[in-house]
Parts: structure tokens; sequence; C-alpha cells
């Protein structure tokens, strides 16, 4: 059958066997494997985006102002630890999402009409979010230790007894982290892969 | 205008620190180096310099004037600023742009304080080593150019010449190219008294200074364009009362004069522009120069305490006071260029404070002695009473 232009929007459906019905089977048509290892690389990549990003804006701050008051050094090290916290919870989420993802006990190229549709589409979508929620959430965090960093390392080199108040601020900017790494965990909980047709 | 505009900008909270973040934590690390209450204190309290110098060596100034044996005042003013201008040199030398043009503006300003010194020692046939001694040390530019500046002579294309062989590579150049344009098109044959054509042009210079400055800044936006906006601001209105007051009494405030030559000194930025120095031209003496800022409230109060009498401040003593407490204010939020003028005005009226003390010392005049501004001071007047620190 030739192709003629189409003439009204009906016409316009494309018929051949390798085209998409519409946006639904696009999305539902990706593989779990796939929007699951997204997901791990978001969580891991956004986590470490917002850690560099809070390290060089506290770790700026923090050699410039102790060229003045050299005593700032070690405490104000605490700063940078809480910005790399963040990055460790992308490390734990991702290793937890990676330790889910199984391949099927047998290689085959079209799987089994038995096989765990709604198990397999679950344990997709539960890890790709997860990932969001852990990677998003570890940027902004890393973002306001970073920001609030900077400004207890210059703070403490002018007056020691700020420092302890002006951590406090740190601590609730990292437990932004902290939610969402938890958020993950409750969303990827239930995400197994399956690894073989249901008996 | 002159300065090209900055080719990024100064960054927000979030992303300052990429370029700055180490300046300016250097520079607010240096707020630490100014003096205390408890230091002005014990210096007022001293008899003789030789006490002065021992409250001194307790200071941050400690490394400054240990190399002087016997500290008179001019003495420690020349080691204070040269301290200070170490610490700005470190800063410039550690800035990234857009930041170290931002501070080389801030030279801009003693570059013509010393074109200007230079200029009028010509003028009185002083010997130009001398004058190049006596030159800031913030504004000093190649040695070959300061050496040169004596070949002015005065006349017709005296300055013309001047900017063509001398001034045309300094940084200051612009400012004086937009001078020579000004004035050749407002006035062909100036017949004014060579001191009053000093003034007009150290003020003209200035005018485009602080014009050049401000537009940068708000070409720089965020909070370095707030700050730096309202503190350029306060110097330019701060100017134009000072040369409407100055002028009083010189062939500058004859009528004829006021319309063409006085107003074109009035800078183009600050809250008396436009309207306030539209009615600052006419003004003929202190009464209706009173009755201008009398509109303005924040300089009805300064010009209340020079109205007052002069006995307990002078109006430069108000507006150092106004300054100061501006200033800190810079000293407050961080990730803006701010800091970097405040800390280099706040450390001349520091210099200035010590200066005032030595000199108070020196003469035995005990009961002057505490009219000066103290810099992040517990008992400012702007400050509650009772603050922790």
């Amino acid at each position: 059958k030739s192709k003629t232009a189409p003439r009204t929007m009906a016409d316009a459906t494309c018929t051949s066997e390798f085209c998409n019905a519409g946006w639904s089977e696009v999305l539902t048509h990706m593989s779990p494997y796939g929007y699951a290892n997204f997901g791990i690389a978001f969580g891991l990549g956004l986590s470490v985006v917002g850690a560099a990003w809070g390290i060089w804006l506290t770790g700026s701050s923090l050699v410039g102002a102790a060229v003045k008051a050299p005593r700032i050094r070690s405490k104000n090290l605490i700063s940078v630890i809480f910005c790399e916290a963040t990055a460790i919870y992308g490390v734990i989420m991702a290793i937890i999402l990676a330790n889910k993802v199984k391949k099927p006990d047998e290689a085959t190229y079209f799987l089994d009409e038995d096989w765990d549709f709604p198990g397999f589409y679950y344990a997709g979508y539960g890890m790709f979010s997860a990932g969001l929620s852990v990677g998003l959430t570890n940027i902004a965090s890393g973002v306001s230790v970073g920001i609030a960093g900077s400004s207890c390392a210059i703070a403490d080199a002018q007056d020691p007894s700020l420092f302890v108040k002006i951590l406090i601020v740190e601590i609730f900017a990292s437990a932004l982290g902290i939610f969402g790494i938890i958020v993950g965990i409750i969303q990827s909980n239930a995400c197994t892969f399956p690894i073989a047709p249901l008996e | 205008m002159t300065t090209p505009a900055p080719q990024s900008d100064a960054g927000n909270l979030s992303t300052f620190n990429i370029l700055h973040g180490f300046t300016e934590a250097l520079v607010r690390g240096m707020r630490s180096s100014f003096m205390k209450d408890s230091d002005y204190h014990h210096m007022t309290q001293c008899d003789t310099l030789d006490d002065f110098r021992l409250n001194m060596t307790e200071t941050d100034y400690s490394e400054s004037v240990a190399d002087i044996p016997n500290l008179t005042p001019s003495g420690l003013q020349e080691a204070a600023l040269e301290k200070m201008v170490t610490e700005f040199k470190y800063l410039r030398t550690q800035a990234v742009e857009p930041l170290g043009q931002f501070l080389d503006f801030i030279t801009y300003e003693y570059m013509i304080e010393n074109v200007m010194l230079l200029l009028k020692g010509t003028l009185s046939g002083r010997d130009i080593n001398e004058l190049i001694a006596q030159c800031h040390p913030l504004g000093m530019f190649k040695e070959s150019t300061m050496r040169s500046v004596p070949t002015f002579e005065p006349g017709p294309r005296g300055y013309d010449d001047l900017y063509q062989t001398v001034l045309v590579d300094t940084p200051v150049g612009p400012y004086f190219a937009q001078f020579l344009q000004d004035s050749a098109v407002h006035g062909g044959s100036r017949n004014v008294l060579e001191e009053v054509e000093i003034e007009i042009i150290k003020s003209s210079l200035i005018k485009y200074w602080i014009e050049d400055f401000a537009a940068y800044c708000s070409k720089l936006g965020g909070e370095t364009a707030t700050i730096m906006g309202d503190l350029l601001k306060v110097r330019a209105d701060t100017n134009a009362i000072n040369i409407t007051l100055n002028s009083f009494g010189t062939p500058l405030n004859e009528p004829g004069m006021r319309f063409s030559d006085r107003k074109r000194l009035y800078p183009a930025v600050g809250h008396l522009y436009p309207a306030g120095t539209s009615m600052l031209v006419d003004v003929g003496d202190e009464d209706e120069l009173g009755r201008v800022l009398e509109l303005f409230p924040q300089y009805s109060s300064i010009w209340g305490v020079h109205a007052g009498g002069g006995s307990e401040k002078s109006i430069d003593d108000a507006f150092y006071e106004r300054d100061v407490q501006q200033l800190e204010l810079a000293f407050e939020g961080q990730m803006h260029f701010g800091v970097f003028y405040a800390f280099v005005k706040l450390k001349e009226q520091e210099i200035r404070n010590l200066v005032w003390i030595s000199e108070c010392i020196l003469q035995g005049q005990k009961d002057e002695i505490n009219k000066f501004v103290p810099v992040f001071s517990q008992h400012a007047p702007w400050r509650k009473s009772g603050g922790r620190r």
C-alpha cells in the first residue's frame, strides 16, 4: 500500500507495524531494566553532583578564612563531611538498587507468557523513582549544606562561639538528604525483578 | 561608558564561591584585624607616643610598628597605609575577573588623587621625586608615566598634550578624555584662576569615576549591584554637597559660573540626582543649601550638625559617621563584592582614627582625643547597647 500524504489528523495515523500507537506505547515499551538502571545512574550521579557542589562551596570559604584564623581548619571540616554524607546516601541507594537488578535464569529472546509482568514493571518504575528521590533531594541538601558551611567557616573565624550554632543549621540541611534515602528505600523495598516465569 | 561590561556577573548565593569564595573569605578574615573598642580605649589613655606604640604592638599592627623606633603621626600613617596596601595587593593577586576589575576600580580613585597631586606639584614647581614619594601607594602607575607628568605646561593646549602624551595609557585616561571633551563642548575660553581649574579637573575626574563604577556595579547585578549602588549613591551625594559647600566664597559660586561650571561637577548618580542637584545649582549660600537639604531626610540631619555650630562635630565627621554605618552594613550579607570596597574604606577610616589619636597625644590635647569614629564598635549610636561580642 503506497503511503499518500495525510490530509486530516485521522489520516496521519501510521499503520506500519513499527510505529507506536501513542505515548503510552512508547513509555510502556521501554524496558523496566532500562528504567531501573537509569534510576541507579540518576541516584548516584545527582547525589554526587549535590555533594560536590556543597564541598566546593564550603571548601573555598574554609581555605580563605583559615588564612587569618588557622584554628578553624580542623573543626570546619565537619561541614565538608556533611556534604560528603549526601554522596554516601547516593552510593548506598545505588548499591541496594543494583543488587535488585537480576537477569532471567534462562536466556530467551521473548519473555514467556507466564512472566510476572506486573512485578516486572513495578520493579522498573519503583527503582527509577527511588533513584530520582535520592538524587534530587541530595542536590538540594548538598547545596544548602555548602552555603551554610561557607558562612559557618567565615563566622567561626571571627567568633568561635558561633560555630556550634551555625552547625545546627547545617544539620537541618543535611536532614533533607536523609528524607530522600528513607523514601527511596521504602519505594524500592518491594521491587524485585522476576527471574523465572510464574508456575 | 568607558569600561567594558563585565564578562560574567558576580554569581548568586550558590555560584559565587566558584570564582570568588577564597578571596571573599580572605577579606572577611581581615575583618578581625580592625581595632576593637578596648584597643581604642587603651590608646586614648596613653600619655606619650611610646606608650601608644606599646599598645599598637598588641594589635594587628604589631609588625608594622616594630620597624619604627620613634613613632610620629606621619610615620604611623605611612606604616598603617603600607599594611593596608599589602593586604589589598594580596587580594588583588588572588582575584579573578570580574572581581579583578572591581578591585581596580577601587584603585582608580587613588590614581586620580595622585595625578592631581603631580599636576599641582608641577605647577608650583616642586621636585618630582618628592611628589612621587607623597603619592598614595594604591594609586601608583608606571614610574615612567609619573615622571612624564612634569612636562605639562599650562596653556590652551596644555591639558590636551598631557592627555595625549602621558595619561592616555593609564586607567584614568578615559576619564581625562571625557573631561577634555566636555570642556571643549562647554567652555572654549576658560578665564578662571588656576587653582579653581585644578579643583574643577579633580571633581570632574571623580565624577566620571563614580559614574563609571556605578554603571559597572549595576551590570554585575545581584547583591553587588544593590549594595554598591547604595554606597556609591551616598558617595556621590557627599561629593555634591561638599562641592557646593566648598564653592562658597570662591569664583565657582558666581551666578554665571554656577550653571556652566559647578553644575557639571555633580555626579549623575545619587539620591540627590536629578532633582536635588538641579536645586543645588542655584544655591548661593549656606542658608539656601540648608533649605535644599531639608527636603532630603537622610541629609537634613547631617546638615543640622553643620548648621548647629561646628564646635562638637564638623560636617566631615557627620559624613564619616554615616559612611561607617553604611560600610559596616556591607559586611552583613555574604556572596557580594561590596565587602571589598567596604574593607578599603573602613581601613582608611581606622588609619584616620589612629593618626588623630597620635596627633592629640603628641600635642597634648586630651580633650579632643575622643573625636574619632571607631569602626565595628559596640558603642556605636546605631547599635543597640548591650550587644554581646
